[in-house]
């Protein structure tokens, strides 16, 4: 694709603009009280699941039960981080 | 339909926080070239709104708005103090007035300082917002676009996404308790594609309790958006979430904040936006067969002069004791103005969407306009949903025009000062 002529130059922020020390806004801390939430409701999924003993499932439908919440649990599609 | 209708693919959404219209591009209104305002038809500022301070003086607007360090502490745009800001201090009750006069006591309840209480009036100039007042002025601005609730961001985004709060007014984590779906699990559960990209790992997304939970296969990061923008792997909706914090990249680096939030770089966000319309311009397939949203999910408590309308109810409502004024919310009317632009080549240039100040034309927009239109739009509107969304209005008519010339289209240069 030819360049279009009309470029808008965009500029950078001024150095010193990163600050991982700043405190925390109302937004970021709701964020990982939900993140926390998430959590323990998937360890009572995950706390369900081990509570049953495999040696006790005896027959190929309790088996494939087990199977999928286990499976569930364990293939969480996790995204690749981004590159600046 | 149109022939920008005809070959739209793609819907992106980018949601952006916290920043008002007036704040962002109210100062469009105040451009002249050649003796005449130069975009007369955006519903801008004249330079003479004000607030009151708590000394009792008039407050001007002010073109002294700062990339950072000076809406900190962050403003409230908690449901009560955007009450104030609204209202101006009249206790709730029939008959109040809205009157927008509240801004700058509600700052001054943060600051507890008169001087920094007026940093809550000022606004960027065009200059110094390259990317948005472009965008703004080379497609479609919206002077009507609001935010879904007078109050913050978590029950703002679930408008977005579910077309309504399910009667939420604050940030406390809310369960799906209605049959009401996501935007997203509509397309999905019709055999369509959609996907929401947050920025990285670190930053994540704000949708959490209903959506990561149940629907992993949703998310993805914001590198990923840019690979399947080369590949030509777009989904048909796409929701773009911009990095909530800095934070150092996994790899190494500095990785800044580019939602806008105060007290985040605004030129950090500049740039972010840049880059998303850059990963859908540079590919020619794309670029003809997609629509992109920006727009911010409230106004942050950043003072906007257009008084917000009434609205249709969602059939839901918030008690006194949730939204912490004494009375009852009934989702009956709309929160503060934000700035919304939608892009798309099959836009005429300088389309301007009149809003609350044209009573002929008008038309109202709110974040319940994004899953409705998306629904219309690839769902044929069969789907469960609220009389809210339902009857929210539509934007992707705005592709009313020819397909325009490469020669015509803005591209951003990002690095450099």
């Amino acid at each position: 694709m030819t360049k279009p002529s009309n470029v808008i130059q965009v500029p950078d922020p001024e150095p010193g603009a990163y600050n991982p020390n700043r405190a925390a806004g109302k937004l970021l801390v709701a964020q990982t009280l939900h993140l926390r939430e998430a959590l323990l409701h998937q360890l009572k999924e995950l706390a369900a699941v081990l509570a049953v003993d495999p040696k006790s499932l005896k027959t190929e439908g309790e088996v494939s039960a087990y199977v999928q919440k286990a499976t569930a649990l364990l293939h969480t599609q996790a995204a690749t981080p981004a590159k600046k | 339909m149109s022939e920008g209708l005809d070959n739209l693919k793609h819907v992106v959404v980018l949601m952006m926080e916290n920043r008002s219209f007036d704040h962002m591009l109210g100062s469009l209104s105040l451009v002249v070239e050649n003796g005449a305002k130069k975009y007369p038809k955006i519903t801008g500022l004249t330079g003479n709104e004000s607030n009151p301070d708590t000394a009792g003086n008039v407050i001007k607007v002010q073109p002294n708005a700062k990339f950072q360090s000076q809406l900190d502490p962050d403003p409230d745009h908690h449901f009560p103090g955007v009450d104030l800001q609204i209202f101006g201090g009249a206790p709730p009750g029939p008959g109040r007035v809205p009157n927008m006069q509240g801004f700058v006591k509600d700052y001054f309840n943060q600051t507890n300082d008169i001087n920094r209480s007026h940093y809550i009036m000022s606004y960027f100039t065009p200059d110094q917002l390259p990317v948005l007042t472009t965008l703004a002025t080379q497609f479609a601005v919206f002077n009507g676009w609001f935010s879904s609730i007078p109050g913050p961001t978590i029950c703002n985004r679930a408008f977005a996404h579910y077309g309504t709060s399910f009667g939420q007014v604050g940030m406390d984590i809310f369960y799906i308790l209605d049959p009401i779906l996501s935007i997203y699990e509509r397309m999905i559960q019709a055999g369509r594609t959609s996907k929401i990209y947050y920025y990285d790992q670190q930053s994540s997304t704000m949708e959490i309790v209903n959506l990561l939970k149940n629907q992993p296969q949703i998310f993805a990061s914001y590198s990923q958006f840019v690979a399947d923008c080369q590949n030509n792997l777009l989904p048909e909706y796409s929701l773009i979430e911009p990095c909530y914090s800095d934070h150092p990249g996994l790899g190494g680096g500095e990785i800044l904040a580019s939602d806008q939030h105060p007290d985040h770089n605004v030129q950090e966000g500049e740039k972010f936006i840049a880059r998303v319309y850059n990963a859908i311009r540079t590919n020619e397939a794309l670029w003809r067969s997609t629509a992109l949203l920006i727009v911010y999910d409230e106004h942050g408590g950043i003072y906007d002069h257009v008084v917000p309308p009434h609205c249709t109810p969602d059939g839901y409502s918030a008690k006194p004791s949730d939204t912490g004024t004494g009375e009852a919310f009934n989702f009956d009317r709309l929160g503060i103005r934000v700035p919304a632009i939608l892009v798309s080549p099959y836009i005429p240039k300088g389309t301007v969407v009149p809003g609350t100040e044209d009573s002929a034309n008008g038309r109202i927009f709110e974040h319940a306009c994004i899953p409705g239109t998306v629904t219309n739009f690839f769902l044929q509107g069969d789907t469960k949903r609220t009389i809210r969304e339902k009857n929210a209005s539509n934007f992707l008519d705005l592709l009313s025009g020819p397909m325009r010339p490469d020669s015509d289209i803005p591209y951003f240069q990002l690095g450099g000062s």
